[in-house]
C-alpha cells in the first residue's frame, strides 16, 4: 500500500475552515477546497484573478511559483485525496510523485465513476466526439489511480488533452528520467454550487533540485471551444461561434508558418496575413491547433 | 554552424525557464553526433551534460556568436533568431510528446531553405520514441 500523509494539524484544519468560510462569503468567490492539500495556509485563487478564457488552455498564476512550503520538501512519496463535499464534488488531490508511486500495470476501467456534472454528450467539432472526459486530478501516469471518485472530475476533452495532459507529461517524464520527486497538487475550482468545475489549479515543484527541474503554478480552463456549457449542471450546446466554425469555409483561418500563430477574421493581423509568404490556410481553429499553431492574442 | 535542439509536438522547447524534458540517451546521441567538433552550450545546458568524457564542450553565455563554421550549438533557452544565415545544419530531437511551452524553436524549417536529409527513431531512457531529424540548408 502506498504511504499516505496525514499532515493536517487542528490548527491547519481551523485555518482551512476559516478560509472556506471567507471564500463562501465573498461575492464571486469560488470553491477551491484545499482539504487534503497539505499544509497550505490561506492562499486561494479568486475568480477576480482569473480572466475569461481567451484562446489559451491555461494561464500562469503567481508568476508560475507554486505554493509548497519548505517543510514539505521531502523525499517520501505519497498521494492523498480530499473528501468529496456535500454536493459530491472533488476537492484537492496532492501527491509527492516518485517512481515508486507510478503505475506498473495497464490502466483499468474508470467508467463506473460518474463525477458531478457528468453528461454523456457528443459533438462533431470535439476531438474524439465526446465533450466530457473523466479527468484525473492526479493523472494515471503519475499515481496509478484508476476508479477513485476523489480523483476524477468532469472535464472537457479540451481541458483534459490540451490543458492538463502536457503538464502531467512534463512531471511524469522528469520523474522517470531523474528518479527525483515532484510535489504535485491539483485543485478543482467550483463556482458556488455548480456541479462542473470552472477549471483546475495545477502546481508542481521538483524536490531534490529545489524546483530547478519543475516549477509551475497554472490555472487550466474547463472549456471547450465552440461549445457553451452550463456549469451548474454540465448541460451544453453548440454556441454561435461553434456553429460558425463548423460552417467555416476554406481560407477563413490564416496561420503564420514562421511564428506558428493563427489569426481569425476580425483579429488585428488577419488582413496583413493575406499577402504574407508565411501564410498557411486552415479550415478550422481546431485544425490549426492540431498543427501546432496557437491563436493570436489580439 | 550546426544547431541542435529538442522539441515537443508543437515545436516547444522551454516552459517557465525550464527545459520541457530530458533524456540521457538523447544526450549520448548528441555527443556522438558532435564527436570531433566543438559543442557549444549555455551554463544551464552544461549541467545536463556534466563532465562528458571525450567531448569538446564549450560553455558560454553567448554561444551563437562564439561558435564558428562547423561548430555545433545545443540550444535550449538560446534564441536563434538573427543568426539564420550562419546556420547550415539543424539536428532536431523530437520527444513525440506534448508539454507546456512558452519558448518555441523559432527557425522555420519549412520555408524552402532546408532539406530533410536523415530521420532516425530510437527509444530513449524515459521516452518511448524519440525522432531525430537532420536538416541541411539548400539555399
Amino acid at each position: 500500500m502506498k504511504p499516505k500523509h496525514k499532515k493536517n494539524s487542528w490548527k491547519q484544519w481551523l485555518l482551512i475552515l476559516c478560509c472556506l468560510f471567507l471564500t463562501a462569503c465573498t461575492p464571486g468567490g469560488i470553491s477551491a477546497d484545499r482539504q487534503g492539500g497539505g499544509s497550505r495556509e490561506t492562499q486561494t485563487i479568486s475568480l477576480a484573478d482569473i480572466p475569461e478564457y481567451s484562446g489559451e488552455p491555461y494561464i500562469v498564476l503567481n508568476g508560475n511559483e507554486p505554493d509548497f512550503p519548505k517543510s514539505e520538501w521531502n523525499l517520501q512519496s505519497f498521494e492523498q485525496y480530499g473528501e468529496l463535499d456535500s454536493l459530491g464534488r472533488c476537492s484537492t488531490a496532492y501527491a509527492n510523485v516518485g517512481t515508486d508511486l507510478m503505475p506498473t500495470e495497464k490502466r483499468g476501467s474508470i467508467g463506473q465513476v460518474k463525477p458531478t456534472g457528468w453528461q454523456t454528450v457528443k459533438y462533431d467539432i470535439v476531438d474524439g466526439k465526446y465533450l466530457y472526459n473523466r479527468c484525473h486530478l492526479i493523472g494515471y501516469q503519475l499515481s496509478g489511480e484508476n476508479a477513485n471518485d476523489k480523483n476524477l472530475i468532469t472535464g472537457t476533452r479540451y481541458m483534459n488533452v490540451e490543458g492538463m495532459l502536457p503538464f502531467e507529461n512534463m512531471v511524469a517524464d522528469y520523474v522517470k528520467e531523474t528518479g527525483n520527486h515532484v510535489l504535485y497538487r491539483v485543485t478543482p475550482v467550483f463556482r458556488e454550487d455548480n456541479l462542473l468545475a470552472d477549471g483546475v489549479q495545477m502546481e508542481a515543484f521538483s524536490v531534490e533540485d529545489e524546483g530547478e527541474g519543475i516549477a509551475y503554478n497554472v490555472y487550466v480552463y474547463n472549456v471547450q471551444p465552440g461549445i457553451q456549457i452550463d456549469y451548474a449542471t454540465g448541460e451544453s450546446s453548440l454556441d454561435a461561434s461553434g456553429t460558425s466554425k463548423a460552417e467555416t469555409s476554406e481560407g477563413d483561418i490564416r496561420g503564420n508558418s514562421r511564428s506558428k500563430i493563427y489569426h481569425c477574421p476580425g483579429q488585428a493581423a488577419y488582413e496583413e496575413m493575406a499577402d504574407s509568404k508565411y501564410l498557411v490556410i486552415f479550415e478550422t481553429e481546431q485544425e490549426a491547433q492540431e498543427a501546432g499553431y496557437r491563436k493570436a492574442k489580439r | 554552424m550546426i544547431i541542435i535542439a529538442c522539441v515537443d509536438d508543437r515545436n516547444g522547447m522551454m516552459f517557465n525557464n525550464r527545459r520541457q524534458s530530458r533524456d540521457s540517451v538523447v544526450c549520448e546521441d548528441i555527443l556522438l553526433e558532435c564527436r570531433g567538433k566543438k559543442l557549444y552550450m549555455s551554463p544551464y545546458s552544461g549541467k545536463l551534460f556534466g563532465e562528458a568524457e571525450g567531448a569538446d564542450i564549450r560553455i558560454s553565455e553567448d554561444i551563437l556568436n562564439e561558435a564558428g563554421k562547423g561548430d555545433a550549438c545545443f540550444v535550449e533557452e538560446t534564441e536563434t533568431a538573427g543568426f539564420e544565415e550562419y546556420i547550415g545544419k539543424v539536428i532536431l530531437y523530437k520527444w513525440n510528446r506534448r508539454y507546456p511551452a512558452d519558448r518555441q524553436f523559432s527557425l522555420d524549417l519549412s520555408d524552402g531553405s532546408w532539406e530533410l536529409k536523415r530521420t532516425e527513431e530510437f527509444q530513449g531512457s524515459s521516452h518511448e520514441k524519440v525522432t531525430k531529424e537532420v536538416y541541411e540548408r539548400i539555399r
